[in-house]
């Protein structure tokens, strides 16, 4: 880690280290905010600017990506807790719901097993997303959904289920 | 890793792949749009920090302009104070008049008439 590109406010934070899981970070916020891409972006340059300004604050307790995940993962639920009247307002309107995430890619060999994965409970989907795609342990996932171990174990294992049944009917 | 596991990953790897594909923006581009979105935050807050001072000097200014400048400040006489059992608090802007009786407002006590060992109770 170079001098010059550790951030000032944040001594455990580099802009390299960043920059080499910006890809992944992306991917996560994406799946946030139903794959919109401009909520996506917003939501990266809020976390590094958190980041840069020393409010999320990072000690070295858990790896820099599951810091910087769960610094993603509590933005957006603030977004989420800020939208949450007027997407109820929408609702009450009878406004269409956004597209379906599963009909946003094209079809292919494991498509369904994808579209599963989405329709899961959203804790049970967030988890599955962490340890599979995202190559973290439980414990790591834990740490970014905000629940203990065993409460992402037992999400965990739900999913892995739902997902076993799903696979037995098709 | 289990076949269930296996087709998971395989599944969500894909999935995820073909969902973040040629979406990722530019590192640099988020960094410098997050560096100049904290200068705007702090230009503000200098804004915000800037109208907050000069509102308080107006309302210093303000207040000082229309204070009472020929206010006659009163104390208490004592021989006015001895020869009368009403009082009134000397003339303040800050505080409203206040008059007693110091015979008709305080309550009566309460006298006990029995005693203990020679002592009223």
């Amino acid at each position: 880690m170079r001098d010059s590109d550790v951030l000032d406010n944040n001594p455990h934070v580099s802009r390299s280290a960043l920059e080499a899981m910006h890809g992944q970070v992306f991917g996560w916020a994406l799946s946030r905010c139903d794959f919109e891409q401009t909520v996506a972006e917003d939501l990266v340059q809020q976390a590094y600017v958190e980041l840069l300004t020393g409010r999320a604050r990072f000690d070295g307790e858990s790896s820099l990506k599951t810091f910087v995940f769960a610094v993603v993962q509590n933005l957006s639920r603030n977004r989420y807790r800020r939208m949450a009247t007027r997407l109820r307002l929408l609702q009450k309107a009878g406004s269409e719901p956004g597209a379906d995430v599963a009909d946003m890619v094209e079809l292919g060999e494991h498509d369904e097993l994808w579209k599963a994965v989405q329709e899961l409970p959203a804790r049970q989907r967030d988890i599955i997303e962490l340890v599979f795609c995202r190559d973290m342990t439980i414990q790591e996932a834990s740490i970014v959904m905000g629940v203990t171990t065993g409460t992402g174990r037992v999400h965990y294992d739900r999913a892995k289920k739902t997902l076993k049944r799903r696979l037995a009917n098709d | 890793m289990t076949d269930i596991d296996k087709q998971l990953h395989d599944a969500l790897r894909n999935g995820q792949a073909k969902a973040e594909a040629g979406r990722i923006p530019d590192f640099d581009m988020v960094w410098v749009r997050a560096e100049s979105e904290i200068v705007q935050r702090r230009r503000r807050i200098r804004a915000v920090g800037g109208i907050a001072a000069a509102a308080a000097l107006v309302a210093v200014i303000f207040t000082s302009q229309f204070r009472p400048t020929d206010q006659e400040w009163e104390f208490v006489d004592p021989d006015e104070f001895a020869s009368s059992t009403s009082w009134v608090a000397p003339s303040d802007v800050l505080l409203p008049k206040h008059r007693f009786d110091i015979y008709g407002d305080i309550p009566v006590l309460i006298e006990s008439t029995d005693e203990d060992r020679g002592t009223l109770l």
